[in-house]
Formats: C-alpha cells, sequence, structure tokens
C-alpha cells in the first residue's frame, strides 16, 4: 500500500493542541533544545489518532532529561531498557501483547508503539538492534532524533574571570571576552565565548582545594598535573571530575595581570535650581577609581548604606574607632565633604548625588545582599588592596599574621575570596555560623538571629624559586608560572541537584571558573556527526578540520529494508505530524529520521532552534521527503525548491551560525567548504532525480 | 496422574525445551549459540507445530534476546531464554537491567568455555562470572536436574517475595548432549505447581500511564539496589520451600545441597554441576578402599547457601573442591572463595582445597580425582589449610 499523507492544516494545529501535552513540562532538556519541540510533536500527532500510544526510549539526552526518579515527564506508558536495545526491546514489549492477547491474559487493540533514539543510539551502537527488529516486522514507528553528536556543567553560582572582572556565569555574554590558560605558554590570555548553555538541573558536586573550590557536575573536566617518576615527564592533561580524587593536582588561577583604573559611568547629578531642589551640598564626584576612594567603598561596603531619598550615605561606625576616623578624613579628601559625627554610633554623609554615585556601582543593598562588583577585579593592585584595606577597617580583624572578614553576605565573602586571590593572596574556606541575638559581632550587638560567615586569608611570601626550581615544582608544578600554580585537591563531595550552565570558549576551550582552570563541556561524533563538524573527538586542528566522514546514510539503509522511511524536521511541524500519522497507520515497521537542532552541541543561541533546523532544510543538506519501495517523495519546502531550484540557499548558510563549523570559515579550509557544497548538491540531485514531489 | 511416572530418553538441552514446553511461556525471545542450540531448535518445533502458544522471537543476537525478554517481561509475560558463553557475556549488560527492573525472566544456560581460544565445550566460568548480576543462579548435574530446574526457576523467580530473573546451568556436551533417562511431568502437574496467573506488577501496557527505567541519581539509587539484596535473601527460603514443594510434586528428592555419604565423613568432596556425579562415583571407590569420605552438591549458588555449607562441612577435616571454572590471580577457585567466606571465623571447619580443573570440556577422570584427593589429605595432613591448584592439564 501506498503511503499517503494526511493534510494537516494550522486549524488543525489549533484544535490538536488543545488535546494536552504528552511530553509534559518540567522536563530537563537544555532550553531551547529541539528534541523537546520534535517529542512533543510526535506524540501530539500520535495522541490525534485515538490509539493508545506506548513509547520505548533509547537512552540519550530525551530520556535522561525526562525521567529523573521519582518524576516523569512522560503521560504515556513509557520504558527505557540501555542504550543500543531500543527496538529489540520493542520487539519484546509487542509480542508479548500479541501472546497476551492471544491466551486472553490482555483486551485485544491496536496499540501504536513509538521507539525514540538519538543518533549514537540509532546510528551507531543501536543499528543492528534496529535492523533485527524491522526484518522481524515488528509495527513500531522508530524516531531517530539526529542531534549530530553524543552530548554530556557548572553550578549557578560560578563566577568567571573575564576581561570586565568577575562575573556570575548567568551573566556572561556571548562574544564576550574571558580569561583561559594556554596550553602552549601556560600564559593567562583572553579568549572569546562563543556558547552559552542552560545545562538543566544535574547533580552538583564541590571541589576544594585548599585555597579555592569550586562546585560543577560530576563530567566537567580540569586541568591537572600529571606527575611521572622523572620530572621532566610531568605534564598537564584534562580530567573529568569523576577520574579526580583527594590528592590529585590541578590548575589554579594565582594572581592577574595588574589592571587599570576604572572610569565611572555617568550619573543623573541635581544640580540647585532643578525641580524640587532648594538647597544642596555639593561635592566633587571622581571620574575615575583612586586608591583613597577605594579604601572608602571598602568602608562601605563593610558597614554602609544609602537612603537617597534622604540623600544620606551612612556607616555604622562608633566613636573612636579607627574607622569613623578615616572615615572623616577619606570624606574630606574625596568629596571635600564633612560628615555629620553627632550621633554616637552612625556617621552620616548628606549629599543626593553622592548616595547616587555609590548606588550606581552596583555593591548591593543591604548587608545581606553586598557583593563586590565585577569592575573592583579589573583594577590596578593598589586599589584593590586599598579596597581590602576600607573592608578589614570596617568588619575585618587580624590575628597575627592572618585577616579575618565576617560579614552576613555569603556573596560577599564568595566574591572577596576570588577577588583575594588575583593579589596574591592565601586565602581559606567560607565559615559560616548563626548567632544568637544579642552576641557582638565586631563592635556591634545583633538586633535578631542572624547567620555570619568569615573568611581567613594571609598574603602569600614570594620565595626565591629560581634557586630551588625543581623542588618548588614538586609542591606546585607552575611554581615558575606568573599567574598560574597547582594545588592538591583536598576533597570533593555531591552537594545537591541544581541548575546549572556551561559556557564555550573558543581556541583553548577553557576559562577560569572561581579561580580554577576548567574545561568546557564534552561532545563527542557519532557517525550522525555532518562533515566538518568540530566535536570534542573531531576536533579542528590545523591539519584536519573536524570530522572527516559524510553522515551515514541512515534513511536510505532503513528504506533498504523496504519499510516507509521519512525525514522530517521539528521546524516544520505539519510535515513532520503528517509524517507521523502516516507511519502509524502503516502495518508493520517505519523509520524517520528527524533533524532535531542541538544548541549546546552545535553551539548557536538557544532561540535560534528551529531556524538552524529551518536552514537545514532550505540549503538542501536536509531534504523533506518520504520513500517506501520504489517511490520517493519530496516533501513541503524541499518539494518547492526542487521545483525552484534558484531558492535553494547555500550550504554556507547553514554552518556560519553554528560555532561548530566555524573554523571552516577561516581562508586555509575554503576548499572544505566548497567540497561541503558539492557533496550536499550531488546528494540532492540525485534525490530530485529520483523523487516526485507533492 | 501424579501417581505414573513417564521416562523418557532426552539429552539435556531437549530436557530443558520440553519443560519449557509444559510451562508454556508467552515469549521466548532467543538466538543460536552451541551448545545451547537445541533448546532453540525444540523450542521452534514446538511453536511451528502449534504445541505451544508462545511468541517466538528470532532476534539478531544475545544482547536483543536479553533486550526483548526485559521488554515482554515488563509488559507483564512470561518469558524464557536460553543461551551460552559468548551469548550470556553478551547479554552482560542487559542481566543487570533484567534484575534491576525486577524481571523475572527464566534463562537456561548451556555452560561452555569462553574465547580465546575458542572453544565450544562444557565450563561453568560463564554462568559464574554473572554471580553479582542479582540473579538468582543454579546448576543441575543432569538432564533430569536440568528439566526439573527449568520448571522449578519459574517458580522461585515469580514469586512476590522475589520477583528476580533465575538463571540455570548445564554443562556444554557433557549434559546439553548426552542422551540420559528423564522422568517427566504432566502438563496438569505443572500447571498445579505454576500459577495460571501473570505476576501481579506495575506493567508497562496501553492502560497504564507509568515511567519505567528511570534515571535514578544518588539520591535514591543505593535504596532500589538494597531492596534488591533483599529480595535476593528472600530467594532462598522460596527456593527451599519450592523444592520441597516439587520433591512432593514429583517424588524426586530435591534440595539447596545435596549431601552423599555426608554423616560419618572425615573428607569431602564439594561440586557442583555434572562434576558431582564424578564425585559422588569417587566417593564409592574410595569408601570401598575403607577411607571416610563423602560429598556436597551445589544447586543453588546465588543467593549462595552458606548456612547449609557450614553445616553440611562442619566436622570434615579437609574438602576437596572441584571447580570447572576459570578465574585468573584470585585467592581460590570461585566457588572456593564463597565457601571460604561462608566459613570463615567459625569452629570445627574444614581446610579448603580447590581444583580448578576441566576448562574446555577436558575430563579429569576418576583416578585423576582420586589423586586430587590424596593431594587434599597430604595438605591438611601437614597443616596447609587453604589451597588452590590447577589440575588434569599437562605440564
Ligand atoms: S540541546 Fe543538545 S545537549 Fe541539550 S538536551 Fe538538547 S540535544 Fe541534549
Ligand atoms: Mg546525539
Amino acid at each position: 500500500m501506498a503511503i499517503v499523507l494526511p493534510k494537516v492544516s494550522v486549524k488543525d494545529l489549533q484544535e490538536w493542541s488543545k488535546l494536552g501535552e504528552v511530553f509534559t513540562s518540567g522536563h530537563r532538556l537544555c532550553a531551547g533544545c529541539g528534541a523537546g519541540t520534535m517529542a512533543r510533536q510526535v506524540t501530539l500527532a500520535a495522541k490525534v489518532l485515538g490509539d493508545p500510544m506506548m513509547i520505548v526510549n533509547a537512552t540519550g539526552c530525551l530520556e535522561v532529561a525526562s525521567t529523573v526518579y521519582p518524576y516523569t515527564a512522560w503521560d504515556v506508558p513509557w520504558l527505557h531498557n540501555a542504550f543500543e536495545n531500543a527496538a529489540a526491546t520493542a520487539s519484546g514489549a509487542i509480542e508479548a501483547m500479541k501472546s497476551m492477547q492471544r491466551k486472553g491474559l490482555m483486551r485485544e487493540r491496536n496499540v501504536n508503539m513509538i521507539v525514540f533514539g538519538g543518533d549514537g543510539g540509532t546510528y551507531d551502537i543501536g543499528l543492528q538492534s534496529l535492523s533485527g527488529a524491522i526484518e522481524r516486522g515488528h509495527d513500531f514507528l522508530y524516531v531517530c532524533y539526529n542531534n549530530g553528536a553524543y552530548m554530556n556543567c557548572l553550578s549557578l553560582d560560578t563566577h568567571i574571570m573575564t576581561k570586565d572582572g568577575l562575573k556570575r556565569v548567568t551573566d556572561i555574554q556571548l562574544g564576550e571576552l574571558v580569561y583561559a590558560f594556554d596550553q602552549n605558554t601556560n600564559d593567562l590570555v583572553l579568549k572569546e565565548c562563543s556558547g552559552i548553555f542552560d545545562n538543566g538541573i544535574k547533580e552538583v558536586y564541590e571541589l576544594k582545594t585548599l585555597h579555592h573550590s569550586i562546585k560543577t557536575t560530576i563530567n566537567h573536566p580540569f586541568l591537572t598535573v600529571q606527575r611521572s617518576r622523572k620530572n621532566y615527564e610531568n605534564k598537564l592533561i584534562w580530567k573529568t571530575l569523576e577520574k579526580l580524587k583527594p590528592g590529585d593536582e590541578i590548575i589554579v588561577l594565582k594572581d592577574m595581570n595588574d589592571g587599570k583604573r576604572y572610569s565611572f559611568k555617568e550619573i543623573k547629578i541635581s544640580k540647585k535650581g532643578d525641580y524640587k531642589v532648594h538647597k544642596i551640598n555639593e561635592i566633587k564626584l571622581p571620574e575615575e577609581s583612586n586608591p583613597d576612594l577605594m579604601e572608602f567603598l571598602g568602608l562601605y561596603v563593610g558597614d554602609g548604606w544609602t537612603r537617597p531619598h534622604k540623600a544620606e550615605t551612612g556607616f555604622s561606625f562608633p566613636e573612636n574607632s579607627e574607622a569613623r576616623s578615616r572615615l572623616v578624613f577619606l570624606s574630606k579628601k574625596l568629596f571635600d565633604l564633612e560628615p555629620s559625627t553627632a550621633h554616637q554610633n552612625d556617621v552620616y554623609l548628606y549629599s543626593v548625588n553622592l548616595a547616587r554615585f555609590v548606588d550606581s556601582l552596583d555593591f548591593g543593598k543591604g548587608a545581606k545582599n553586598k557583593i563586590i562588583p565585577s569592575w573592583v577585579f579589573t583594577l590596578p593592585y593598589e586599589e584593590k588592596e586599598a579596597f581590602v584595606k576600607g573592608l578589614m577597617q570596617s568588619d575585618g580583624y587580624s590575628i597575627g599574621k592572618s585577616n579575618r572578614y565576617v560579614s552576613a553576605s555569603y556573596e560577599l565573602l564568595k566574591t572577596l575570596r576570588l577577588l583575594l586571590q588575583t593579589i596574591n593572596y592565601r586565602v581559606g574556606k567560607i565559615h559560616q555560623q548563626t548567632k544568637k541575638k544579642g552576641t557582638f559581632v565586631v563592635y556591634r550587638q545583633l538586633l535578631e538571629d542572624s547567620t555570619y560567615g568569615y573568611v581567613c586569608f594571609s598574603k602569600k611570601k614570594k620565595p626565591n624559586i629560581n634557586k630551588y626550581l625543581s623542588q618548588a615544582k614538586q609542591r606546585d608544578f607552575l611554581a615558575d608560572n606568573e599567574y598560574f600554580s597547582s594545588e592538591k585537591i583536598v576533597s570533593i563531595e555531591f552537594i545537591k541537584e541544581e541548575p546549572t550552565i556551561d559556557l564555550r570558549v573558543e581556541d583553548e576551550h577553557n576559562f577560569i571558573a572561581d579561580g580554577i582552570v576548567v574545561h568546557n563541556t564534552g561532545i563527542q561524533r557519532s557517525s550522525g556527526t555532518p562533515q566538518g563538524a568540530a566535536t570534542t573527538t573531531t576536533p579542528p586542528g590545523t591539519v584536519i578540520p573536524g570530522k572527516i566522514e559524510w553522515q551515514k546514510p541512515l534513511a536510505e539503509i532503513m528504506a533498504a529494508h523496504d519499510i516507509p522511511t521519512f525525514t522530517a524536521s521539528p521546524a516544520y511541524p505539519r510535515d513532520l505530524m503528517a509524517k507521523v500519522q502516516a507511519a502509524l497507520k502503516h502495518d508493520g515497521p517505519a523509520f524517520m529520521l528527524v533533524d532535531s537542532p542541538c544548541n549546546l552541541g552545535q553551539r548557536y543561541a538557544p532561540d535560534m532552534s528551529m531556524e538552524i533546523a529551518k536552514l537545514a532544510v532550505k540549503t538542501c543538506f536536509f531534504p523533506l521527503f518520504y520513500t517506501y519501495k520504489e517511490d520517493w517523495v519530496l516533501t513541503g519546502i524541499s518539494s518547492r525548491l526542487a521545483k525552484n531550484p534558484d531558492r535553494k540557499l547555500p550550504i554556507e548558510d547553514y554552518l556560519k551560525p553554528q560555532g561548530r563549523f566555524r573554523h571552516l570559515f577561516k581562508p586555509e579550509w575554503k576548499k572544505k567548504l566548497i567540497e561541503i557544497q558539492d557533496t550536499v548538491d550531488e546528494k540532492w540531485e540525485r534525490l530530485v532525480t529520483k523523487a516526485t514531489c507533492v | 496422574m501424579s501417581g505414573v511416572r513417564q521416562v523418557v530418553g532426552m539429552t539435556g538441552d531437549e530436557a530443558v525445551a520440553h519443560a519449557a514446553k509444559l510451562v508454556n511461556p508467552d515469549v521466548v525471545a532467543a538466538y543460536p549459540i552451541t551448545p545451547q542450540t537445541i533448546i532453540a531448535e525444540r523450542y521452534s518445533d514446538f511453536v511451528n507445530n502449534g504445541e505451544v502458544d508462545t511468541s517466538f522471537i528470532s532476534v539478531e543476537s544475545e544482547h536483543s534476546a536479553m533486550s526483548a525478554c526485559v521488554g515482554a517481561s515488563l509488559t507483564g509475560a512470561r518469558v524464557f531464554t536460553a543461551t551460552a558463553s559468548a551469548g550470556l557475556a553478551l547479554m552482560y549488560e542487559i542481566l543487570y537491567v533484567a534484575s534491576g527492573m525486577r524481571c523475572p525472566i527464566v534463562l537456561a544456560v548451556a555452560n561452555r568455555a569462553f574465547s580465546a581460544p575458542i572453544n565450544i565445550h562444557g565450563e561453568c566460568t560463564d554462568q559464574l562470572v554473572c554471580r553479582d548480576a542479582s540473579w538468582v543462579s543454579l546448576f543441575g548435574e543432569s538432564a533430569q536436574e536440568a528439566y526439573d530446574e527449568t520448571i522449578l526457576s519459574f517458580k522461585i523467580a515469580e514469586h512476590p517475595d522475589v520477583m528476580l530473573p533465575a538463571m540455570f546451568g548445564i554443562e556444554g556436551f557433557i549434559v546439553t548432549h548426552a542422551l540420559e533417562r528423564v522422568e517427566t511431568l504432566s502438563k496438569q502437574q505443572v500447571d498445579d505447581f505454576i500459577p495460571a496467573s501473570r505476576i501481579v506488577r506495575d506493567r508497562f501496557c496501553p492502560d497504564e500511564n507509568k515511567t519505567f527505567g528511570s534515571l535514578v541519581l544518588q539520591d535514591y539509587y543505593m535504596e532500589i539496589k538494597r531492596q534488591q539484596e533483599e529480595a535476593m535473601q528472600n530467594a532462598y527460603k522460596v527456593t527451599e520451600d519450592a523444592m520441597q514443594e516439587f520433591s512432593e510434586l514429583s517424588g524426586r528428592k530435591m534440595e539447596i545441597t545435596e549431601k552423599y555419604q555426608l554423616e560419618d565423613a572425615d573428607y569431602a568432596f564439594v561440586s557442583y554441576g555434572a562434576t558431582a556425579g564424578n564425585a559422588k562415583a569417587v566417593v564409592d571407590r574410595l569408601r570401598a578402599k575403607g577411607e571416610k569420605v563423602g560429598a556436597l552438591k551445589i544447586r543453588l549458588f546465588r543467593p549462595f547457601p552458606s548456612m547449609d555449607m557450614f553445616q553440611a562441612l562442619s566436622g570434615i577435616k579437609a574438602a576437596t573442591i572441584l571447580d570447572r571454572s576459570a578465574t585468573f590471580g584470585s585467592p581460590g577457585t570461585i566457588v572456593q572463595t564463597d565457601i571460604a567466606s561462608a566459613l570463615y571465623g567459625k569452629e570445627n571447619v574444614p581446610s579448603l582445597h580447590g581444583y580448578i580443573n576441566g576448562l574446555g570440556g577436558r575430563v579429569l577422570t576418576l583416578p585423576e580425582i582420586e589423586e586430587v584427593y590424596e593431594m587434599s589429605k597430604e595438605y591438611n595432613n601437614i597443616g596447609i589449610n587453604s589451597t588452590t591448584d590447577w589440575v588434569g592439564y599437562r605440564k
């Protein structure tokens, strides 16, 4: 029986969408992932048919992200067995139902069995199982969602070193320059961030060295020292967290380049004569940072607040404290402003412009929310030191050579720790404790029970390492390096499941997270990976530009089993859903290859998935068609492109927006681009020759 | 009916196929491999001649065989399969899925040596190395025991306190292909023994929107695994009861361990599978020479019958453990190390002398077993209480 595609109108889609989701929200696929869209379209099309559906799902993103025990995103019977055996598992279930129905142990009825497998589970390891089940004629629709690789992050409160200072990983923008470790020269370099990925909720571990800690997922790679017995063979290699254990040495940031003065943004300045402004304390505001100002701001971060509507910048420094006298001195020197010191415990600076200025610096509001903003990380040494001095005068104290800084803001302690690491301090971990109402915390009595934390730190001594370099290198592999050092891991502990994110950095593929050198995520090639694509197992080298081989012709292989075979794209839902319905109505096995855009592996922004999927079709890289026995039929856009060849887009349009092909656009690989275009053209021509159009 | 004993001549493989036919499982998914082939072939005969109404899935590999079994079992079906050696190794990944998802699949193993070098003959390593896969594991000495254990395995696996898969092994060619006398059961007897209804469990079926095989992380994984261990502990009692019931049904005594001439013995052989027959023959020869020796046969390997070992062997001076399996760099033979753990710290227990023998179908002759016995006695006399030797090979 020939295949007849049902007509699906936009109105149908609107009606169907009211039927309710089968693949429900709350799954943990990456934001923007095309696999979720694909799964919803396939299951909805099946739901419309009315017969019950059952799903077998191979191991892969769709499975892992949808069924984190004890939750499930599937509102249908759903079974996962392993990676390579989804088709065989479906065979078992189908035969079990037949047999039990024969024996009267189960009600007789038609069931639509759908099997989902990724490219790894279908093109590669599961091909035999699929071919076997099809040969046996088991009645299911096998949907291979090809995201083009084996895919596999950092916790959201991770801080990244960027050109513009320290930033939360969630605030990093595409194209931003981040610091990285140059693996050839062991230097600190700036590299462009070319991808940001929301990796969903994952199990997060905390890795601690004596002076650093970072929260990450188990498969995140770190740069580690591999020591051999003979010193000269020691080298740096990447290892994932799961392969690390306490005692292993990882590379951490020791020191940053000296920064430069920071130019402040302009703020709105009130003048006498403005609306409702009759009187104003005129002050001079700095345009650039300087050590005195940074000390003043250190005092502010420690114990200050602003109330711009009252024109107030306040500090709680009691009478006769050193902090109070420094504040008075600095206020006069910096702003030409006489503080009001009448109050026994507090000092007030009255200037609406000052309050506004301080507010514009992003230090956070309220004692619990204070933070050191990113621009502070870009400052010169002495300004950072002055800032720390100010902080210490407010809420710090020294015990011998060790300093201790106390704060109610965890974020402040975290960022302070990282700041100190850029100016050659040793820092301990963050200690937290809850103090009862009434206790004194550095000078002040607590008004309620509060959680306080503190960090200890001390200046590192600079030993004369050149004299004893080999010994020093035993302890610190990078002892002679200006910016980095190696530190032993103290512990690795499971924390909890939480949302994670990952970055991709060009060239060096690493970045500095919470002061530790880490590698971006792993994406390994499969036989469904396109030619020329960069994955972590087919990196774009100087000799070989990414994956060498063209994709396995999976649709053709399946079609050779004499079964209805379809290709479809989630960017064209009507085409996809019509094909799902035709496939399910067919009595016997059917196969569908879906191009599943994956922002994580293919490296483009998460809101571009459907755009990328469209380009795959419009460039004829991924033609939409179906075939059964001697029929080959182009559908949708592909059918229109066959009729109007001049509308076909060049392959570059598809490749260019994807980071995984970026290297192909270097002049030396121009030849490669032409080669890819030729292959696309040749395959497309062959298809057009044998196909009819709808 | 139960009074009449039918006796038929069958090979071990045929005995398995015929017993499975009486059970008439819903699904059999199997891939042929010597020396299991006859099981798959006979069963296909039954299917194609309409003697059973099983769905027979001719899968393209053992990996798919076990995968299909898992799919079928979770759908609520009674499932059977058979394999050997490399086939069992190929199933290994999914053995853990089967037990982890609590599928009471029954698997007959025609025990055969692993490659390389390639060899198709009897050796039990294939099954023994599956000891940690959370499968109930039994060994049979003869075609008769193969027949009996086929039926018994369904009873144990499907018991609500167990709900774990079960495998039983008979040695390739030595048992699988040897024609023996088998007392059969009637269909009615088997129907009385194994409940007609299918197990009550959550099923992968059209009426239940349930998720099977979800990703379980650090927060629940260990609890789920612990439940498997509890099920395995339960399997001991369930096996004991099932064997008791089977003995009454068949009129043949069936026990977790079989004791032969052990009551007054000073020395003992410990073995399993076909070797147990040889051990008993040697006991007879040695008894004739006045040796106070007996033999202990292990039928249930997992859960390991530790208490039975202790009770049977306490008071014995030296135990000769005949193990037809290969292990390398281990402190003892596979079964010996289990026995040693079972007896450790207890008083009045024998010295343990393990012998790796009979690999790749090699025969350890009765005189050789006698020699081995003398070796154990010698070790014991000079005060060495644990030894492991390879025997019966060209030095
Ligand atoms: S975007 Fe890619 S890596 Fe992320 S869930 Fe989707 S397919 Fe997997
Ligand atoms: Mg994939």
